[in-house]
């Protein structure tokens, strides 16, 4: 198997409702995905469908055996009633690796340091995850993600609400994190500047008119569709 | 001075209420974290009705049932039973018909609350003894509630222990723990069903109204003091006890209801925490 995720003929949906479909799409190892549409297209409803978070109304999606996510969800899902600390909420990306009934021993504290040395958020740990700034927020849910040691990191709009320069530094670590762990990508963002800047692959998705193209970022910049969609005219893709 | 003295003299009085009241308030107020960071107060509320009801259908049924049936319409038997039904069907059933949760949860309770005023305008007991039930009757309770309720919270603890970790991620972040592979409808469902026995085994000794107000207070006025979540279930099960024991201590010194004077201790605590909270904040 030399895809990491495969999806046949996928219709994505809730409740026996589709949405979208049918999707084919083959994830391969190290690629870095750039997922774009307007809000309520199905970004999220495809992101969850491919994390096995919901299933597919009809059609396959296959997965490498023992395929690792770490997943950064939109930061405003989680309930600011938790006072859970940041030190809390990285450990929680551990947990993929940590059974029901098992705590967290002396390798996965280690890990979780790591990941908040890495993102740069060591000197936070002890805060609560909501008194942190919307930057601060991000760089905690990616610390979550890789202090699992994923083999795919999932991203959910990273950059939503955040400054210019809070995005600079989020992009910069995710590009670091994939190319010093090797990891895949795919990202949901509303920016098409920062997925071409990044993504290698996009896809765009939109339920209300039936669309889902996916292929790479020079194919899918002349693509009418993507054209179309952001009121461009096709032009070469920025180069990394 | 004088109340206090006699409140001591008193003692064989008081000691197994105190200790029911007590450990009732401890495992409440551990509990009641849960349920008021996953905002199912309401459920908590429900519970406590459906185990008034199940009380109250064992007082019914127990006038009219002889031999080997009477023992499975004891209301400790029957309280447990329909809580734990009602917390598995809270837990495990998802869709109801284009209806929220939180309108299935209210029928739940209003059904329930209907149905004890009408049992209790059947039974012979009559009135006082489901007044007892809805609003607290701890002045004395069953010797055995000093062993049932102990080894009950001991077992729920216990439990909880082991699970904390896995209850918190299902709790705070339920997609994860599905990407994760966690048992989560597993765990919400054991979650639930610990709240359950407990809400129906101290809801017969104490009565609806305070353990309804030791789920919720306490862990609310917890979570005004700190902003650690370990501390939240430390402050919460003090207040828990405290609400408990100074309630029955007026109570007793100023002849009020039991269970009434413990859920006002509750939120006199609670009011000094929001107090204490919007004087940190300003």
């Amino acid at each position: 198997m030399s895809y990491l995720i495969k999806l046949d003929e996928v219709t994505i949906g809730y409740d026996k409702n589709g949405i979208l479909g049918p999707i084919d799409l083959t994830i391969d190892r190290g690629r870095f995905w750039g997922v774009i549409g307007p809000n309520g297209g199905g970004k999220s409803t495809l992101l969850k469908t491919v994390l096995d978070l919901i299933p597919p109304v009809s059609g396959t999606v296959q997965t490498q055996a023992g395929l690792a996510f770490g997943y950064v969800p939109q930061k405003d899902k989680f309930d600011p009633i938790f006072p859970v600390s940041v030190d809390e909420l990285v450990t929680m990306g551990r947990y993929s690796r940590i059974p029901p009934g098992r705590r967290p021993g002396k390798a996965d504290r280690e890990r979780v340091r790591q990941a908040m040395n890495m993102t740069g958020i060591i000197h936070l740990k002890n805060r609560t995850f909501r008194s942190l700034s919307e930057g601060e927020k991000q760089r905690a849910l990616l610390a979550r993600a890789i202090a699992g040691e994923p083999d795919i990191l999932v991203l959910d709009e990273p950059t939503a609400s955040v400054d210019v320069k809070g995005e600079a530094r989020i992009m910069e670590l995710v590009r670091n994190i994939k190319h010093e762990q090797g990891l895949t990508v795919i990202m949901v963002s509303h920016y098409l500047n920062t997925l071409t800047q990044h993504a290698d692959m996009m896809m765009l998705i939109d339920k209300d008119r039936s669309l889902f193209e996916a292929g790479t970022k020079e194919k899918m910049m002349n693509s009418v569709s993507v054209t179309g969609f952001f009121g461009l005219n096709p032009i070469e893709a920025p180069v990394e | 001075m004088e109340s206090f003295e006699l409140f001591m003299n008193s003692y064989f009085l008081w000691r197994d209420p105190m200790i029911v009241g007590a450990v009732a308030g401890a495992v409440c107020g551990f509990l009641g974290v849960y349920v008021v960071l996953r905002r199912i107060i309401f459920v908590s509320a429900a519970l406590t009705q459906i185990s008034s009801l199940g009380v109250a259908l064992a007082f019914f049924l127990g006038a009219s049932t002889t031999g080997a049936l009477a023992t499975l319409v004891h209301p400790f038997i029957l309280s447990i039973a329909l809580t734990v039904l009602a917390a598995l069907f809270f837990a495990l059933k998802r869709d109801f018909s284009r209806i929220s949760a939180e309108g299935v949860i209210g029928f739940g309770f209003l059904l329930a609350s209907g149905a004890v005023v009408i049992l209790g305008d059947r039974i012979a007991q009559g009135a006082h003894d489901i007044a007892n039930i809805l609003f607290g009757s701890a002045v004395v309770v069953d010797p055995k509630d000093v062993y049932i309720i102990p080894a009950a919270a001991l077992g729920v603890f216990l439990i909880h222990r082991v699970l904390y970790k896995d209850f918190m991620f299902v709790s705070f972040d339920e997609d994860s723990a599905r990407l994760f592979k966690y048992p989560v409808r597993l765990l919400n469902t054991v979650l639930l069903v610990s709240i359950a026995v407990m809400v129906a085994v101290c809801t017969r000794a104490l009565g609806a109204l305070p353990v309804f107000a030791f789920l919720a207070l306490p862990p609310l006025t917890a979570l005004f003091l700190t902003e650690r979540l370990k501390l939240v279930f430390a402050l919460s099960v003090m207040l828990g006890v405290l609400s408990a024991a100074l309630g029955y201590f007026f109570s007793f010194i100023l002849s009020t209801p039991t269970g009434a004077t413990m859920t006002v201790c509750a939120a006199l605590f609670f009011m000094i925490g929001l107090a204490w909270r919007e004087i940190k904040i300003s």
